[in-house]
């Protein structure tokens, strides 16, 4: 299941590639799993198909699937260069966000990262 | 095919008064779905009237699948569904009545798909045209234009009168026709979010004119709203090139303007030495920023 929000400033295919790309970072897509076809994935979204073949397109030019002639897309073997690359592409908006507001609020480079370092701390003794 | 299904040239179209649509030109993609948008008296309805056929532009031409819908024979009429925003029937027909003459009308009516929609729809074969509820009227006349199953479909507001159950179900209906057989959608629209589902290309219709016809994606990727503030030297005055709006404040200015044009929110900022916040909008911020003056 995927989470929609066609109301949104962000265009349908970013949000569908963002969240197929998450999956298969975080492994819960494994590499050979197969990707439903445009046909079913855009009847189960009701969404146009020509934006599910928009977002395999680009999933595929990043390397992250591989279509098979006839029989579908698959999920392409991990590249370790591609997953470090990619996985700073998904945090990019986060980190851009959080400096802008930072220097919105008058906050300097060394107070976000003191900041950063307890939330990092606070995560690792809670898991 | 690499020809557009759905053409419109240089069209221009007045009833008595001055023109309802000026010098109109836009043309939609094989298996696209382009949604049509504008405010009440726009000329999307006398667009959708000449695409069908029933009314000649006054200049300029329009094409559906190559040919002039207006002179267009019985043959090939069958391959153009259109749904009008009311549908002529008379009273008393009944839905059984109606459906037997779309059968009669087009040789590639398709029955089972007819029969599977109405009871979709839950809609009664015996009861009398003037007796279904508004929404349903509005489902039979979609019914009525998708089962020919057309290459290429017009649809006047199709959502108007249907509550939200019933607006999935058809626009679930028009997908899977597109999956099925490639056809081309043009539909007319005030119910945003629809579109924002379903539609690949819009085009924003004001005084007859498109501000826009693209894709939704780059029409979100493109436009925002920027504010600029901490102006140093006062708000500058005058206008500001290729920007679909301004509004001015006592301290700042509010711009909707393309991120992809030759002024970005970034050489503004220089120019006025001034900050400024950009926010992405969606078709709805979209479509009043274009269609306010």
């Amino acid at each position: 299941m995927f989470f929609l929000n066609p109301s949104s400033g962000v265009p349908l295919y970013v949000q569908l590639q963002q969240q197929l790309e998450q999956r298969i970072l975080s492994g819960q897509l494994l590499h050979g799993a197969q990707l439903p076809s445009v046909r079913d994935l855009s009847a189960e979204l009701h969404i146009n198909p020509l934006t599910v073949v928009k977002v395999y397109q680009a999933l595929e030019r990043e390397g992250f699937v591989e279509t098979k002639r006839g029989l579908g897309t698959y999920v392409a073997h991990e590249s370790p260069a591609l997953k470090i690359e990619a996985r700073r592409r998904q945090i990019g908006p986060a980190v851009e966000q959080l400096v802008a507001e930072a220097l919105h609020l008058g906050l300097g480079e060394k107070e976000i990262q003191a900041l950063l370092s307890e939330k990092f701390r606070q995560f690792k003794s809670k898991s | 095919m690499n020809e557009s299904p759905i053409l419109v040239q240089k069209v221009s179209r007045a009833y008595d008064g001055p023109p309802v649509v000026r010098d109109l030109s836009f043309a939609v993609k094989p298996g696209s779905i382009y949604g049509f948008l504008g405010r009440n008296g726009s000329g999307k309805t006398t667009t959708l009237r000449m695409l069908a056929g029933l009314i000649r532009p006054q200049a300029g031409e329009v094409r559906i699948l190559g040919q002039d819908p207006f002179t267009i024979g019985a043959a090939e009429r069958q391959w153009l569904g259109y749904m009008s925003e009311k549908a002529v029937v008379p009273a008393f027909t009944r839905v059984s009545s109606v459906l037997n003459l779309g059968r009669e009308l087009y040789p590639t009516w398709d029955g089972t798909l007819a029969d599977a929609l109405i009871a979709r729809y839950d809609l009664s074969r015996k009861k009398r045209f003037m007796t279904l509820s508004q929404g349903n009227q509005r489902l039979l006349s979609f019914i009525m234009a998708i089962a020919p199953r057309p290459r290429v479909l017009l649809l006047d507001e199709p959502a108007a009168n249907l509550d939200v159950v019933a607006r999935r179900e058809i626009l679930d209906d028009i997908l899977d026709l597109i999956r099925d057989c490639g056809c081309t959608v043009l539909f007319s629209t005030h119910i945003l979010s629809d579109v924002e589902r379903v539609a690949d290309e819009i085009g924003i219709l004001a005084k007859g004119s498109l501000r826009v016809s693209e894709t939704l994606d780059s029409l979100k990727d493109s436009i925002r709203q920027v504010r600029f503030f901490g102006f140093p030297n006062g708000i500058p005055a005058g206008d500001i090139p290729e920007s679909f709006r301004a509004v001015r404040g006592k301290d700042e200015i509010t711009i909707t303007l393309r991120t992809n044009s030759v002024t970005t929110p970034e050489t503004l900022a220089r120019r006025w030495s001034c900050q400024q916040e950009t926010r992405a909008l969606n078709l709805e911020d979209i479509f009043v920023e274009l269609s306010r003056n």
